[in-house]
Formats: structure tokens, sequence, C-alpha cells
């Protein structure tokens, strides 16, 4: 078991679905205390396994509608656990996972999509901010290679992770001073409930020959990136897709 | 009149009123378009008609905020009222990009950069679209971004954010309206527009620093280097390209 981030505070969001729970694991098996970020019901099955693996863990339940109750959150983190040190972003409404023609999709579904997700984005960013500042700090934003390779009848969520990618690198560009790094984190489509398959993305299959398995084999990545030996990556896109969308 | 590589289509511009819209407006309209200029405001609609008019073009002012569908509604409704077809649409209008800081920023900004720029590209795209349906292999949407939304700007989260959402869109939709011929593209300008030079009037050292990095050593002029190249997406010769970002910076931006 590495420890690479031994003592370290994450807070992670989006741990409800396979993937955010593999991250997570491989998080706080490499020595990181876990703090997570949503609805208490959707949590149980990670702060278990966490729990099983002696993983020290505080489940906070996160209102997502505001830059206060945001900042809410966090403070209760650092309250737990203390001031954070890696923020793993990777929650997403449901709503942005329904595959819907463009022209289909009303301003509700448009706002609850695109306004929500960017939002709650910018109100995180801002939360995590005072707690690193001076200190620096480690965030990872969890985002599928669709966001550069485009999926028909997802363009709201399409827009929503390409939009995460750049914001990550010019919010990069600024706080790169005070020692925070910002890079995104891209795995294959397959892990999101998109209804969009590798295959879609790339002609070829994928070159380690599968998309992965989400604690064992995209993990080590993601503590790589939150470790101090990451130290000098920030801007970046990561791909961790096993080899199937290769930037150009 | 310079040419007919557009003769017969009818093109909505938004936000061409002045600068890079402008631009792509009198390019259209030099290639045989008929040009609806979309601005806010009639002080620089009427006038950019007028110019289009004197050059021997057509063109007409609608005048028309990208952030309401009501107003755009409106807008591609007298457009089809007016030339009876819509082929080409074009969204390039845009307010925001002040600079800020993220971690001090509001929601003001946040409100203002995200309204002109993806709900204005959203309205553009959906209530364009069953006419760009009919015009099938000539049916172009074309979003104005920027290399902020390729690289991410320092001075200009949110700018680059809602500048990355366009392209994005531009990918996804270019999949799934491809199969009625219809292109989309992005085209990401450096140019000398009223914007630019309000950044540059605030910061002196920019304009050097930005011409500097410039292969070409110059910024952009609207109409003869950006608008070719909209002239050229929304031509025939274009109606193999699709989903891609067509960066116009003099060499500024090398992304691949």
């Amino acid at each position: 078991m590495s420890d690479a981030l031994n003592g370290r505070i994450a807070v992670v969001t989006g741990a409800e679905l396979p993937l955010g729970h593999g991250l997570t694991m491989a998080l706080g098996r490499a020595g990181a205390r876990v703090a997570l970020l949503g609805a208490a019901d959707r949590l149980s099955s990670v702060v278990a396994d966490l729990d099983a693996a002696h993983v020290r863990t505080v489940g906070v339940e996160a209102d997502w509608s505001s830059r206060e109750t945001v900042q809410d959150a966090f403070d209760e983190v650092a309250d737990a656990l203390g001031p954070v040190d890696i923020l793993l972003h990777a929650a997403v409404p449901e709503i942005a996972f329904e595959r819907l023609d463009l022209v289909d999709v009303d301003d509700a579904h448009f706002r609850a999509v695109w306004e929500t997700t960017m939002r709650t984005t910018l109100f995180v960013l801002q939360a995590a901010f005072p707690q690193m500042h001076g200190r620096g700090g480690r965030v990872l934003f969890v985002i599928p290679t669709v966001a550069m390779s485009g999926a028909a009848h997802l363009t709201p969520y399409t827009m929503v992770a390409e939009a995460q990618r750049v914001f990550l690198k010019a919010t990069a560009r600024q706080w790169g001073p005070d020692g925070i790094t910002l890079n995104a984190f891209a795995p294959a489509p397959d892990h999101f409930p998109i209804g969009v398959a590798s295959d879609e993305v790339s002609l070829a299959p994928p070159a380690l020959g599968g998309v992965g398995d989400p604690e064992r084999d995209l993990g080590p990545i993601a503590v790589f990136l939150a470790s101090d030996a990451a130290h000098f990556v920030t801007g970046a896109t990561i791909g961790a897709d096993g080899g199937i969308w290769m930037a150009p | 009149m310079s040419g007919d590589r557009l003769a017969g289509r009818t093109a909505i511009v938004t936000g061409a009123g002045q600068g890079v819209g402008l631009g792509i407006a009198h390019a259209f309209a030099a290639a045989g378009a008929n040009v609806v200029i979309a601005a806010r405001r009639a002080e620089t609609g009427e006038p950019a008609v007028q110019e289009i008019r004197e050059r021997g073009g057509e063109a007409t002012c609608i005048v028309t905020d990208v952030t309401s569908r009501a107003d755009m509604t409106a807008c591609v409704a007298q457009t089809i009222e007016r030339y009876g077809t819509l082929e080409i649409m074009v969204h390039n209008a845009f307010r925001g990009g002040t600079p800020h800081r993220v971690e001090d920023v509001g929601l003001d900004v946040w409100d203002q950069n995200s309204g002109t720029a993806v709900w204005g590209s959203f309205y553009s795209a959906v209530l364009a679209f069953p006419h760009l349906r009919t015009a099938g292999a000539r049916g172009r949407l074309i979003l104005l971004t920027s290399p902020s939304g390729v690289e991410g700007s320092a001075n200009i989260p949110i700018y680059s954010a809602v500048k990355a959402a366009q392209r994005a869109m531009t990918k996804s939709l270019s999949k799934e309206w491809g199969p009625f011929g219809i292109t989309v593209n992005a085209v990401a300008p450096v140019a000398e527009t009223p914007a630019l030079a309000g950044a540059f009037a605030e910061n002196p050292v920019l304009k050097e620093r930005v011409e500097a990095r410039a292969s070409l050593r110059r910024i952009g002029d609207p109409e003869h280097d950006i608008g070719g190249v909209a002239v050229f997406l929304a031509s025939d010769d274009g109606g193999y390209v699709t989903g891609q970002t067509v960066v116009c910076d003099g060499g500024s931006f090398m992304g691949l």
C-alpha cells in the first residue's frame, strides 16, 4: 500500500458512482483522510468500504445551490479533519446523463445541466481556495474524454465537461503562485452512465485492452496527481482511458 | 459584390453591428448572401445594413437580444418571412469578458458570460435547426469562440469556460446533425474589435504581447482575415469540414 497521501485531507464529490467510489478508495488506501460530499443515503456503500479499509472518513451533506452552502460544507470538513489538501470533483447531476437531441432540450433541462453544474464547479473552487491558499493544494476534475471528442445527444453534458476542463486551465494559471495545481483526469466514457462506448470515440480498441478498473487501474493515476510527486503538473489533461482517445 | 459563393443563401449573424460579426456580415454580403444583422441595438445594426447596401449587398437589421428565446424566435421567423430560407446561422454576439479572480468572482459575471455565449449558442442552434435541416447540405451553424476557450486565459477564467462550452457544442452537434448534411464549426479569432481595443486601452503592453506572439506579427482584420474563413466554412467548399474549431489568430496558439 502506497503512503503517498499520508495525512492529507481529501474532499471528494461524486463518490456515489462506481468511478468516484473506486478513485476514493484509492485515495484512502494511499493514506488520505476522506470527506465525502453528497447525499448520505447514496454514499453508504463507499462509506462502508472506506470503514472496512480503516480510512478515516466523514460524510457531509452538501447543498450545491449557493456559494454559502458549499462553503459551509467545506468548513464542516475543516472542522472535522483539518484544512483541505485535495479536491476530487466528480459530481454531476444525473439529469446531465440523459440522452436527448438538443432540439428536444428545453430551457429548464438546459439550465439544470449547464447552469447548475457549472455554478457548483465555481462554488467548490471558491470554497476550496481559502483552505489551500498559502499552503498549496491539488484539484482534480474528473472529466470524460467526450469533453474533447464530443458526443451526439449529450450536447449539454459535453459542454459542461469541456467548459470545466478549460476553466481549470485558466484557474491553474491564476492559482499557480499559491502552489495550487488543477488538472483534468480523463477516463473512458464507459465509466459514465451516458450510453457512450469507447468504440464510438476511436476506431481502434483500447490500446491496453480495456477501459480499466476504477480503483486498481485509474486509482493510482489519481493518487499520483494528488501527491507531491505531481507538484509540477498543472492545467493538464491526463488521459486515464487505457489508450482510447489520444490527444492531438 | 465580389463573388457568388453564397448567392441565393440567407445568413443570420448575431452581434453583427460591430467587430468580428460586422466583418463576417460584410464578407457574407460580398459573397452574395442575404445577411440578417441580428444586433442588440439598432444604433449599430442599422449603420451596418447601410454600409452593406452601399457596397451593393443585401442586408436587413433585426434587433435581437440573443439571451432571449422570444427575441431569437422572432429573429428567425422574420428572416424566413423576408428571405424565405435560412441556410447559415452564425452566433457571434458576446458581452462579458471583464477580468476577474476565480476566488472572488460573483454570479453577475458568470451570468453575463454564460448568457450571451452559451444561451445565445443554444437558442441560435435549436431555433435555426428546422431551417438548416431544410437546407440540408447547405445548412451551416458557425459559433464564434476564442483561443481562450482552448488554452484557458489567466485573467478571464469564466470567459475561457463559456468559450470552451461552445467548442464542445460544435463537436457534439456536428455528430448529431451530420446525418442531415448540416455542418457545425467554430471559429476562434484574434481580431481588431471594440472589445480588444478596450482591453488594449486598459493594458497597453497587452497589444505588443499579442502581436509579438502571433507568427504574422499583427492582429487580424475582422472582414478580410476572419470573414474569409467564415465564407469558406459557409460555402460548398467547406462542406466536408465539420466539428472543427478553426483558430484564426495569425499563428499564436498552435494546438495540434
